[in-house]
């Protein structure tokens, strides 16, 4: 399945997020090439999350270019089309106010078939009956990332994984970091795990809402 | 009790409650889901408000009641996407459409009892309009649910998980709460605005805890609803009792019920459920 794809640019110019009058991210510009890995470091509350959700457009107080595959998005057809171009695990994997089982998890990538491939080759297959809510964290988020894996196979080109391999013990940690890598599109991870960090390119530290390069 | 069975007013009634049986546990599971809980409260106000419209301009006062429930229910559909902001509003639009009430009823001079009194509706003084209203829900929110379920799970579940794939998460949100509104306008007119709970609510409280899935929570909602309505209104019939109250108790005690189960058994209850 590799080199099916080689992803779409991302490119941030400028951007600032304000979370309830305090801007929590200050004029970040970030420029990705197609197929290129970036990990964002930093402490916690430094906005790297914020500047993920920027990119979805679920964090709307926010100026500057957000451009994914040379567009920026304006309208609410450009919004659906950005989230259906990026594959996201969120930080917080909802258990959510309602049951939902991991199949209809898996079923919303778009590419169901492959998302259960993954979850058959992450561990959590035969999972697939079960309400997510009663999941531990591990299994919860190698369900998040089999359905990131589907939503890749159905045309995403992009993905944004905040802290993706936090919930899991250090051989998941190492498998799922090459997972992830290995993927045939743009990667933008958040993480504290070396072992991702060490697959990415490029490795940027968040500081109170700035970024630096680090390598 | 057989003769009273034979009355034109006591079937069109149990017709009444079946229809709404079908339609109203799953607008409950859509409440739940929704986190808006007090929306009953909110459009009981507002049902009174277009009542009272409906007295000074001398238009049906029940089908402006259920207007007015459907266009506020759309007008609160921007504020679902701050998390808190459906709650807090449906308090500040309870508190306006009461005073509006109030200040329209003096206005047209009616007495303002004669508008609460069609709040207090009663099951045997169901009209035929409200058994078409109902009957347009039975088939409208069973149909609905089953077109976009799969969107629905995820939009109840997390609107974000749900917007990022594909659901569009507005129009469908406006939509439900149309239909929240307008069934609770129409259930009003069955068991009185105090005891919406019993056909909405209450077999949705306890299908949550007996399904693990939004499908099976529908299906146990709606099997718990019409076991719940006939057998209530047959009771309130043997014991010669106003229906409204009867129905209440005895869904409210099956709620109760399905919350002292223990948490085991539902999981094989599930399981056996769904294959």
């Amino acid at each position: 399945m590799l080199v099916k794809t080689t992803g779409l640019p991302v490119r941030l110019a400028g951007v600032s997020c304000a979370h309830g009058g305090r801007t929590v991210v200050r004029a970040v510009s970030l420029d990705v090439p197609a197929g290129h890995r970036v990990a964002l470091t930093g402490t916690n509350g430094s906005g790297k999350t914020t500047l993920l959700r920027a990119v979805l457009g679920l964090h709307r107080a926010c100026d500057g270019v957000v451009e994914v595959g040379a567009r920026q998005a304006r309208t609410a057809a450009d919004w659906t089309r950005r989230r259906r171009e990026i594959a996201w695990i969120p930080q917080r994997q909802a258990a959510g106010r309602f049951p939902l089982l991991v199949d209809e998890l898996l079923a919303s990538s778009g590419a169901v078939d492959r998302a259960r491939e993954a979850a058959r080759e992450l561990g959590v297959g035969d999972l697939g009956r079960q309400p997510v809510h009663t999941l531990s964290g591990g299994q919860l988020q190698r369900a998040y990332l089999a359905r990131a894996i589907g939503c890749v196979e159905a045309g995403a080109g992009v993905l944004l994984a905040d802290e993706p391999t936090a919930a899991l013990d250090f051989a998941g940690q190492t498998a799922v970091a090459e997972l992830l890598t290995s993927l045939p599109v743009t990667v933008v991870v958040v993480t504290h795990d070396r072992a991702v960090a060490a697959r990415c390119e490029r490795v940027l530290e968040m500081a109170a809402g700035s970024l630096r390069e680090i390598t | 009790m057989i003769q009273l069975l034979e009355l034109a007013a006591v079937q069109r009634a149990a017709f009444a409650l079946l229809l709404g049986a079908v339609a109203l546990p799953i607008v409950g599971v859509v409440i739940i889901g929704l986190d808006i809980m007090p929306v009953r409260f909110a459009m009981m106000h507002i049902a009174l408000l277009g009542i009272a419209i409906g007295l000074l301009t001398g238009l049906d006062p029940l089908l402006c009641a259920v207007v007015a429930c459907g266009l506020s229910g759309a007008g609160l559909a921007p504020l679902a996407r701050s998390p808190s902001g459906l709650s807090g509003a449906m308090g500040l639009l309870m508190s306006l459409a009461i005073a509006a009430a109030l200040l329209v009823l003096s206005i047209s001079g009616v007495n303002a009892s004669a508008a609460f009194e069609l709040l207090w509706g009663s099951i045997l003084a169901t009209r035929t309009g409200d058994v078409v209203l109902l009957g347009v829900l039975a088939v409208a929110v069973p149909a609905l649910f089953l077109w976009r379920r799969k969107q629905l799970a995820l939009l109840l579940h997390d609107r974000e998980l749900a917007a990022c794939s594909g659901v569009p998460v507005n129009r469908l949100t406006l939509v439900l709460l149309v239909l929240v509104a307008v069934a609770i306008a129409g259930a009003i007119r069955l068991t009185g605005a105090l005891l919406v709970d019993a056909l909405t609510l209450l077999p949705a409280l306890a299908a949550r805890r007996l399904a693990q899935s939004l499908t099976g929570m529908a299906l146990w909602a709606v099997g718990i609803g019409v076991v719940v309505n006939l057998a209530g209104f047959v009771l309130a019939l043997l014991l010669d009792q106003p229906p409204g109250p009867v129905l209440v108790l005895l869904a409210g005690a099956v709620a109760l019920a399905a919350h002292f189960l223990p948490e085991r058994r539902n999981t094989a209850w599930q399981s056996a459920s769904s294959h």
